[in-house]
């Protein structure tokens, strides 16, 4: 199966499909009320030449909209995580805890922070989920 | 030195003759041992025999502060009570915020040493260099919230440390409380006051300490504030205290359940946890002096069996004893047994861990409804455990047997209770599991009081609530169950993290803050121009100095050890089937620690740290 390409539209859809494949997730996430964004920094030397915005709409373990979008749509979600590429590389591909990183300052959160604790299982499945499917990165080579 | 850091003095007081006299050290002993409880140890070494019975009157109890208190830089509030612990008979030492520490400097003093044994109660105050010992035997027999308000009511910016009931029946689990909402809990040290017929100490101070460097200070305390606001560690503590940690530790493996024997229990983390102590309990957050995290909660419970007056709120690890340990999930009673620990004056660690030991001696049949004076101990009886609390305090019926602390206790019972307590060198571990992360369990192996999470940084660097790449070679992400290359990160966060106790300064903030920013508020106060790694060497010498303490006192390889129960693998949750490699972890930590095969510090690393002295005396 070809490498989806990372931060585009086709890897969000991957990405939810993964979601809603995966056996555990529905229950997991029963709780969870809204959306996510995640904010990717640009990185021009990293193959990333303009910040990236993206969308994921959750609730009660249904997903919903999962879209790549402008600054103003992530900036309405009702949490916002934002990192630099090389971060969210690492958490995707499991070198860095998303929880570790987020209280060591290399990713930000704007939300409601106990809400997210209180919810931390449906938080570390939907990133487990995250490292389940080939990704192309930018900087990885051709 | 007096006027740039330190107040210039210490206060001597002998209750025996009711005498008090000041004291100072010289500089180079205050540089190379710089304050709180790595200061307190080497006065120890040097004024007193270290054989003496921590209850015995010539034994000192002593209140210190450090260079960096009362500055008004974040975190900085703190103060270190050490003495000889009667509970475990070593090195004892328990730090507290509050607001005493800062109050004790600007009345004039760096640190109060005590000795004897005043002939009835007494208590003693500081204000702007006037000591007085002052009788105290209407204070003898009140709780800690009633003393403090007595001791108040004629001045209200009095800061007050007493002890209430089970300090003064010298329960050897027995705390220290300062203005009601801050306790130095671990080691029993509010028993060897109570010994002393030492009731409290108070303090107000009027006097400024200067710095060195005004200007670099101020742009160093700018940079604190901002890596507060920046911080989610501290957004985290701000609006859940440290029970935030209930959610997370237990997916990590990182909370114990059932006195240390079931792996897993979302249940009870959901009901025990910080967001629900804010939804439900809360009324307000509160600070330590000059901290802008205010990590600390005052909750109340309104009705219900376990209502209580506004106070102080449980932190994650009383949560934890009173709570899953105890298969506990009310909040309300967590908050409750919290009230009365406070009021007594008992360490909740080491009083929660002897209940949920007693309940797992009851279940099992080793202890039975005649030993506990008719109480049902079974799992999760609140109320039984509110009238336990009592019992130890007052030393009453089976409580007599626990006010001696889970080890201590469990040998009394025999029957292979012992098998039941995870404590390392006499004092209860906290609510960490090392099953889930190796690296604590050598921490609790070789911490200088026993098992702690508090004589290091290990927890945060372990589970990633900091990096400091630039201070030491580390990992921004440790996997928790696996041995190696722990023993290199326990040692250098133990360097770096013991100095939250000599310096004073708060563990969270020293997780929070950058490293370069606390070094550079350091220089500004002291004027000291310390490089990292002459904090580092610092580090190494106050964890040697003290393990030098307890070598003298029998202390060798065989102590450092785990219970049987962290070395049983659970069935479930984030630390299912691991346990640590204790020989792979102690391998390698003694051969970076520079000690030689019966666990005493080598003389060559003696004479690096400067510690000759401590050297001829354990090479003799």
């Amino acid at each position: 199966m070809a490498k989806v390409k990372a931060l585009t539209q086709e890897w969000m859809d991957a990405y939810k499909a993964a979601i809603v494949a995966d056996p555990d997730y529905k229950q997991i996430a029963k709780d969870w009320e809204g959306s996510v964004a995640l904010v990717c920094n640009a990185d021009p030397d990293k193959g990333v030449p303009e910040t990236i915005y993206l969308f994921q709409d959750y609730w009660h373990g249904d997903v919903g909209e999962f879209v790549v979008c402008d600054k103003a749509k992530a900036e309405s979600a009702k949490f916002v995580m934002t990192g630099d590429y090389s971060r969210w590389k690492q958490v995707a591909l499991k070198e860095l805890d998303a929880t570790k990183a987020l209280l060591q300052g290399k990713l930000k959160m704007k939300g409601d922070l106990p809400y997210v604790v209180r919810n931390i299982k449906t938080v570390n499945k939907v990133i487990d989920i995250l490292g389940k499917f080939d990704t192309q990165w930018p900087d990885d080579p051709a | 030195m007096g006027g740039i850091g330190f107040a210039g003095k210490f206060l001597h007081v002998d209750l025996t003759k009711a005498s008090c006299s000041d004291f100072t050290l010289d500089d180079a002993t205050m540089k190379k041992f710089m304050g709180g409880s790595c200061l307190a140890a080497k006065i120890f070494l040097d004024r007193y025999p270290v054989d003496l019975d921590p209850l015995a009157p010539e034994s000192p109890f002593m209140i210190m502060t450090g260079p960096m208190v009362g500055s008004g830089f974040p975190g900085t509030s703190r103060f270190s009570i050490c003495a000889k612990s009667p509970q475990t008979g070593i090195w004892g030492e328990s730090a507290c915020g509050g607001n005493f520490g800062p109050e004790l400097k600007r009345a004039g003093y760096d640190g109060i040493v005590i000795d004897g044994r005043a002939a009835s109660p007494v208590y003693l105050s500081l204000t702007d260099d006037h000591v007085q010992i002052l009788e105290a035997s209407h204070l003898w027999g009140k709780d800690i919230y009633e003393t403090t308000d007595i001791l108040k009511e004629k001045d209200t910016s009095l800061k007050v440390l007493t002890i209430g009931q089970a300090g003064e029946n010298k329960v050897l689990i027995a705390a220290v409380g300062n203005d009601k909402g801050h306790f130095s809990g671990r080691t029993g040290l509010g028993a060897v006051m109570g010994a002393k017929n030492l009731k409290a100490v108070v303090a107000r101070g009027s006097g400024k300490l200067g710095k060195a460097d005004e200007d670099g200070y101020k742009q160093a305390f700018r940079d604190a504030i901002q890596e507060v606001k920046d911080s989610a560690l501290a957004d985290g503590l701000h609006q859940m205290g440290s029970d935030a940690n209930m959610d997370l530790g237990m997916v990590t493996g990182d909370v114990p359940i059932k006195n240390w024997t079931v792996g897993e229990a979302f249940d009870l983390s959901s009901s025990l946890s910080g967001p629900t102590m804010k939804e439900k309990y809360l009324t307000k957050a509160h600070a330590c002096a000059n901290c802008p995290v205010a990590c600390k909660r005052v909750v109340k419970v309104d009705e219900g069996p376990f209502r209580t007056q506004e106070g102080p709120g449980p932190e994650y690890e009383t949560c934890g004893t009173f709570g899953t340990m105890m298969m506990n999930p009310d909040l309300a009673a967590v908050i409750k047994a919290n009230e009365l620990c406070n009021m007594y004056g008992m360490d909740t660690i080491s009083c929660g861990s002897a209940i949920a030991m007693a309940m797992e001696l009851y279940e099992k049949g080793i202890l039975s409804k005649t030993d506990v004076d008719g109480i049902d101990l079974t799992w999760g009886n609140m109320d039984a455990v509110m009238v336990l609390i009592r019992k130890i305090a007052f030393r009453e019926g089976f409580g007599d047997v626990l006010a001696e602390g889970s080890v201590k206790a469990a040998r009394k019972i025999g029957k292979d209770a012992i098998d039941t307590v995870v404590a390392v060198k006499g004092l209860e571990a906290p609510m960490h599991d090392p099953r889930g992360f190796h690296g604590m369990g050598l921490a609790y192996m070789m911490s200088n009081r026993g098992a702690c999470h508090l004589q290091h940084a290990v927890l945060a660097t372990e589970q990633g609530m900091a990096s400091w790449p630039e201070l030491f070679d580390m990992k921004d992400d440790y996997v928790g169950t696996t041995s190696v290359g722990k023993a290199a990160l326990v040692y250098n966060s133990e360097n770096y993290g013991i100095l939250g106790n000599s310096l004073s300064i708060c563990h969270y903030l020293v997780d929070i803050l950058k490293p370069e920013t606390i070094l550079a508020a350091f220089n500004a106060i002291t004027g000291w121009n310390l490089s990292s790694q002459d904090l580092l060497k610092a580090g190494m010498r106050d964890w040697t100095l003290k393990r030098g303490f307890n070598n003298l006192l029998g202390i060798t390889v065989k102590d450092d050890k785990l219970p049987k129960k962290l070395l049983t693998a659970l069935e479930e949750g984030g630390g299912a089937g691991s346990v640590p490699d204790v020989e792979l972890l102690l391998k390698e930590y003694y051969a970076l620690r520079g000690l030689d095969e019966r666990g005493y510090p080598k003389k060559e690393m003696l004479v690096e740290l400067g510690l000759d002295e401590l050297k001829d005396r354990l090479y003799t």
